[in-house]
């Protein structure tokens, strides 16, 4: 019978790679989150901006060039808050920094958290869309009826000028959708952060 | 396939070691790869009455516009007086239901885990399943999953009873949507069908590379053993991605993170992209099986061998490997940017090639034939004709443009069911009539089965082509209400709905008929054109065959 | 008549140049505000002045920009991307997939007729054939390739984005609604419910039924205030949603893009003749997803300027229609103006 106890063997073999094949799948899905982060953050992919810091801007030239920006807010359906852009459009010059400012104003009796999630239309312009300072870094806390005004410290790289897949791109929309994180003295959720 | 296996006579049933164990043991801790599949079919066909009523209940609610029914479908579920919104939310628990049901309970049971289990090792000339313990394991967690999913109609799912999201469970309408237990049932459900799944396609991928007779090369398998293969692979590599995703929703939905969640760094899109990468290989794993089991019939009937048995199989190879790089066909309206859009537009369109081979092959090897229209060869037949139309409006909608007006409309509707409703389930009905004489011992009536075919055949034309119009005039899917334009081609869908029902019923009084009065089925029944092993046996076969294994002769073809 | 509606007609604010600075220094990201102004009223109604504005909803003509009785193709096309996606599929795709399922079914009856058992009772054993094989291989994609330039040509033209000074719409999807932005409009926002069924449940509480009035289009399809467009121009469309996915569909404009929460989505649209247009929904979104429908009212500019001004807070060009001041929103001031928006400042650190 030692040929039967070999194909045993064989099949524990076989089935063990079939097996590791599924557990290496089921790997790659849970990988596929911070991959696919990575990926648009990279690649602009889905809009994704550009987050750099301050010295990173500095080495920015100013090409002379202008470009139209255009700012769009939104709330999830049960955040109370109001939230608008101090300015619909601004023109702006491609690779100078630039601030936008946007407004919002908790309308509920209760203190609440938020935080932004945001992306880039035409979404081929993400990846030139670099934030210096963006109040969607952090989570922002409201007090019942208090009002702020949040800045965006932002620049289009002037390779913007130079990408073919942008050559009709008049406008850049950035938009923000803030969302309720936390509610009164509910204990923020953990949540986790993404990037710039 | 010439084979040579006269010269083993293990087969008997008087013979002394062919001795099965009591009911319990037999049906319920059963390791007989021909009981298993015995259970897996009748499991469809009970799954399969569920999921049909549904498709039944939405096609009386849609013969008219306005609501008719659902309020009264709400009751069933246990509702007591439902307000319109739980009303309305019963529809989306039909469809959810039903599409579950049939993908993961009716389709891929019978077709897999019935025909696969009962055919592949015999056809291979194995005694056995590589795993018989981890077969019946992989089988009662499909039950579990089936239960799961039923008890799920009748908790809360947000608006109303039941898990209303479609069975895409697209976040975010899975997770801050549908509050409520119904959706974790979903969710559970589809882990145990998963996982019995991913057993049951390591338990075939091992069998097949290991427990082949001798003579029985890779190349040499029956056209069913490959796309059991292909199969097998696609299951291994794409629902443990699916089993990543949905678990991804159920902590979304039960333990705070954010994974497909915007308001915490999430991405809804990316549960699109994680569903589709399974999604689509999925219906390659509901159609492929079918693809091996016309090639059978087709070759049986004609009296020939597979036309082009090597590009056969690897045009399946082709069709599953091209499978895993084109799911953003279905998401074409999320958003995607024009160069993801033109990408999938392309590599979608690869695949009617592989497709366009199959086809082609099958009437090649009709072709030149003495083809006689027994009952399996017609609904083969019915099988060609109806996939490439389901085909042809699947090149329509690769185009990223086109679907701009098509996706999600009802034309989306008529594609996917002419290629799984009437493409792999007339392969199902195509092996079962092929088949069932071999697995029960008793003939069929051939004329009911062509009556069933010939019913059938008008009913589910009479469904399905007309949302092809509805979904060019714009009618989007997931509606039990539409404007009265619509009223008209959805008149003839749920009168062909009954038409189709009709054909299920002759298809019982058959399999009834069969039991009763069908007489003893021989070993070959179809004749010469069958060569593969299953003929070698009797009908049905010992409960273990192949004792002595078999050798397969070097033959000229194949 | 014109309900005009302001969502969110919340607080006054006003814009104080000086302070984006100084909110920038004294908190690095920002720095808390202290509510400046009282509540603005209501609206009770929209301004009917004649000079104001005016608006009359268009009756749509039967059959022009909906389904039609028993329809076996596509709507009527009102876009030039429509027409063309249409001409894709009717002289392209259509021909094609005709054919090959023809011919796919007549060679299954030649099959039929002559290969049959009695027909031709000793069967060949040919079982491969080179030749025709490279053939059914080579012809299909050939004829993908055919299919493949129009298509991708189609959708590099639906992808050409809007040039600057495009009319920004901005929709969301709400369970079970659409609101339509007008931030170049001065921001105001209309909300879209569906008419009620006569003889059916109530479906949106506090809406007419479909009907009630003489400019009414389908059931199932009407709603109480349309997404009002001018005709002939380019319009950016920003697509979002605030709970579930949606989708904004509108079959006689081949558009549908998806509603996504927590991001836009961006095309665009150019209607090319007045008309009404409706679409519905197409992304399951809960129980009452068959019950968000869209309607597209083009208008010519004038008669699209003069409906602006109908809503209070509407501007053309950043001139407010009369008597609306007092409803002033922040952000609302035209493009690439902030500094010159009236500047009642009232803020303290």
């Amino acid at each position: 019978m030692t040929t039967a106890i070999q194909h045993r063997r064989s099949n524990a073999k076989v089935a063990l790679i079939a097996f590791s094949m599924a557990l290496g799948m089921l790997g790659l899905g849970y990988a596929s989150v911070p991959l696919y982060r990575i990926f648009c953050q990279v690649t602009g992919y889905g809009g994704t901006t550009k987050r750099v810091d301050a010295a990173q801007a500095a080495s920015i030239k100013d090409s002379g060039r202008t470009i139209s920006i255009r700012f769009d807010a939104n709330v999830a359906r049960d955040m109370p808050w109001d939230f608008k852009p101090l300015q619909n459009t601004d023109t702006v010059s491609i690779g100078a920094r630039d601030m936008a400012l946007f407004w919002a104003k908790n309308t509920s009796d209760q203190t609440v958290t938020g935080t932004a999630s945001f992306n880039v239309e035409p979404e081929q312009a993400a990846k030139y869309f670099n934030k210096i300072q963006c109040f969607c870094f952090t989570e922002q806390t409201l007090k019942p009826g208090e009002e702020v005004r949040m800045p965006v410290l932002y620049y289009v790289d002037p390779a913007f000028l130079d990408d073919p897949d942008n050559k009709d791109v008049q406008q850049i929309t950035l938009s923000y959708t803030f969302h309720v994180t936390s509610i009164g003295d509910a204990k923020a959720l953990d949540r986790d952060q993404s990037g710039g | 396939m010439a084979t040579t296996a006269d010269h083993f006579q293990a087969h008997s049933e008087e013979h002394a070691h062919d001795h099965k164990p009591g009911f319990f043991a037999r049906w319920f801790m059963s390791t007989n790869h021909k009981d298993i599949g015995t259970m897996y079919l009748i499991f469809a066909i009970i799954a399969g009455i569920v999921g049909g009523a549904f498709s039944g209940m939405m096609r009386v609610e849609l013969a008219d516009p306005g609501i008719q029914y659902l309020d009264t479908f709400a009751r069933w579920f246990g509702a007591t007086n439902p307000d319109f919104n739980s009303t309305l939310h019963v529809w989306n628990v039909l469809i959810t239901a039903h599409g579950l049901i049939m993908v993961f309970f009716m389709v891929m049971p019978a077709i897999i885990g019935g025909f696969g289990n009962w055919f592949v090792p015999i056809m291979i000339g194995a005694p056995d399943m590589a795993f018989p313990r981890m077969n019946n394991i992989s089988f009662w967690l499909t039950v579990a999953g089936f239960i799961s999913l039923l008890c799920s109609a009748f908790v809360p799912g947000g608006t109303g009873l039941g898990a209303g999201t479609g069975w895409t469970v697209y976040a975010p309408l899975s997770t801050t949507g549908s509050p409520g237990p119904a959706v974790d049932f979903g969710i559970f459900s589809l882990h145990l069908a998963g996982a019995g799944s991913i057993m049951g396609a390591i338990n075939f991928i091992t069998t097949i590379f290991n427990m082949r007779a001798p003579g029985m090369t890779i190349h040499k398998m029956p056209l069913f053993v490959w796309s059991v293969l292909v199969t097998a692979f696609l299951l291994l590599l794409a629902l443990p991605v699916l089993a990543a995703a949905i678990t991804m929703l159920l902590t979304d939905r039960n333990f705070g993170t954010t994974f497909f969640d915007p308001a915490g760094g999430g991405d809804p899109v990316l549960y699109q992209h994680l569903f589709w990468f399974f999604g689509h290989p999925e219906v390659y794993i509901m159609i492929l099986p079918g693809f091996g089991i016309i090639s059978q019939i087709v070759s049986t009937f004609s009296k020939k061998p597979v036309f082009g048995y090597l590009g056969m199989a690897y045009a399946m190879v082709a069709i599953g490997v091209v499978g895993f790089i084109v799911w953003a066909h279905h998401m074409y309206t999320s958003g995607l940017s024009v160069n993801t859009k033109m990408y999938f537009t392309a590599a979608t369109m690869v695949i009617a090639v592989p497709t366009g081979v199959k086809i082609f092959s099958w009437i090649a090897t009709m072709w030149g034939g003495s083809v006689s229209f027994k009952s399996p060869m017609v609904w083969a037949l019915g099988f060609i004709f109806l996939f490439t139309v389901g085909g042809v409006t699947g090149v329509v909608l690769a185009n990223g443009g086109v679907d701009d007006n098509l996706h999600d409309t009802y034309y989306v509707v008529a594609h996917f069911h002419y290629v799984l409703s009437l493409g792999a389930v007339t392969a199902l009905f195509a092996a079962f009539y092929y088949w069932f004489p071999k697995m029960s011992g008793r003939m069929h009536s051939e004329f009911l089965a062509h009556l069933h075919f010939w019913v059938f055949f008008i009913g589910v034309n009479l469904i399905f082509f007309p949302m092809h119009f509805l979904g060019l005039q714009g009618m989007p899917r997931r509606y039990p209400d539409y404007a009265e334009a619509y009223a008209l081609w959805n008149q003839v869908a749920t009168d062909g709905y009954m038409i189709m029902a009709a054909s299920i019923g002759i298809w019982f009084v058959n399999i009834a008929y069969a039991f009763v009065a069908g007489k003893k089925a021989e070993d070959n029944y179809w004749g010469e054109g069958a060569t593969t092993l299953e003929w070698t046996l009797t009908s049905p076969p010992p409960f273990h065959q192949f004792e002595t294994l078999p050798v397969i002769e070097e033959s000229h073809h194949h | 008549m014109i309900s005009g509606k302001i969502a969110r007609a919340a607080s006054q604010m006003a814009k104080a140049p000086g302070l984006f600075l100084a909110s920038l220094t004294a908190a690095g990201i920002m720095a808390p505000q202290v509510a400046l102004a009282a509540v603005a009223p209501e609206p009770a109604a929209a301004p009917a002045q004649a000079a104001a504005g005016s608006y009359t909803p268009m009756t749509p003509t039967p059959g022009i920009g909906m389904p039609v009785d028993g329809g076996i193709g596509f709507q009527q096309q009102f876009s030039k991307l429509g027409e063309y996606g249409e001409w894709i599929h009717n002289a392209v795709l259509l021909p094609i997939i005709g054919v090959i399922s023809v011919f796919v079914l007549v060679l299954l009856l030649i099959i039929i007729v002559r290969y049959n058992r009695r027909a031709n009772p000793v069967p060949s054993k040919t079982s491969h054939h080179t030749v025709l094989e490279v053939i059914w291989t080579l012809v299909p994609v050939l004829i993908l390739v055919g299919i493949a330039i129009p298509s991708i040509d189609l959708l590099a033209k639906q992808y050409k984005p809007a040039p600057k000074d495009a009319l920004t719409i901005k929709v969301t999807g709400n369970q079970w609604f659409w609101t339509y932005g007008y931030p170049d409009n001065g921001d105001f926002e209309v909300i879209s419910n569906m008419l009620n069924l006569p003889g059916q449940p109530t479906i949106n509480n506090g809406v007419r039924e479909v009907g009630s009035e003489p400019w009414d289009g389908p059931s199932h399809l009407e709603v109480d205030n349309r997404m009002v467009v001018p005709v002939g121009e380019p319009i950016r469309l920003q697509i979002t949603a605030s709970d579930v996915i949606h989708s904004f569909a509108v079959p006689s404009l081949w558009f549908k893009l998806d509603a996504v929460p927590g991001r836009i989505n961006e095309k665009v649209l150019v209607v090319e003749k007045p008309g009404v247009y409706y679409g519905q929904c197409s992304e399951l979104c809960g129980a009452k997803h068959g019950y968000m429908p869209i309607a597209v009212e083009a208008l010519p500019r004038d008669k699209y300027n003069a409906w602006v001004l109908t809503h209070a807070g509407g501007a053309i060009d950043g001139q407010k229609a009369a008597g609306s001041e007092t409803d002033y929103l922040p952000g609302e001031q035209p493009a690439g103006e902030a500094s010159e928006a009236p500047a009642a400042e009232a803020a303290a650190e």
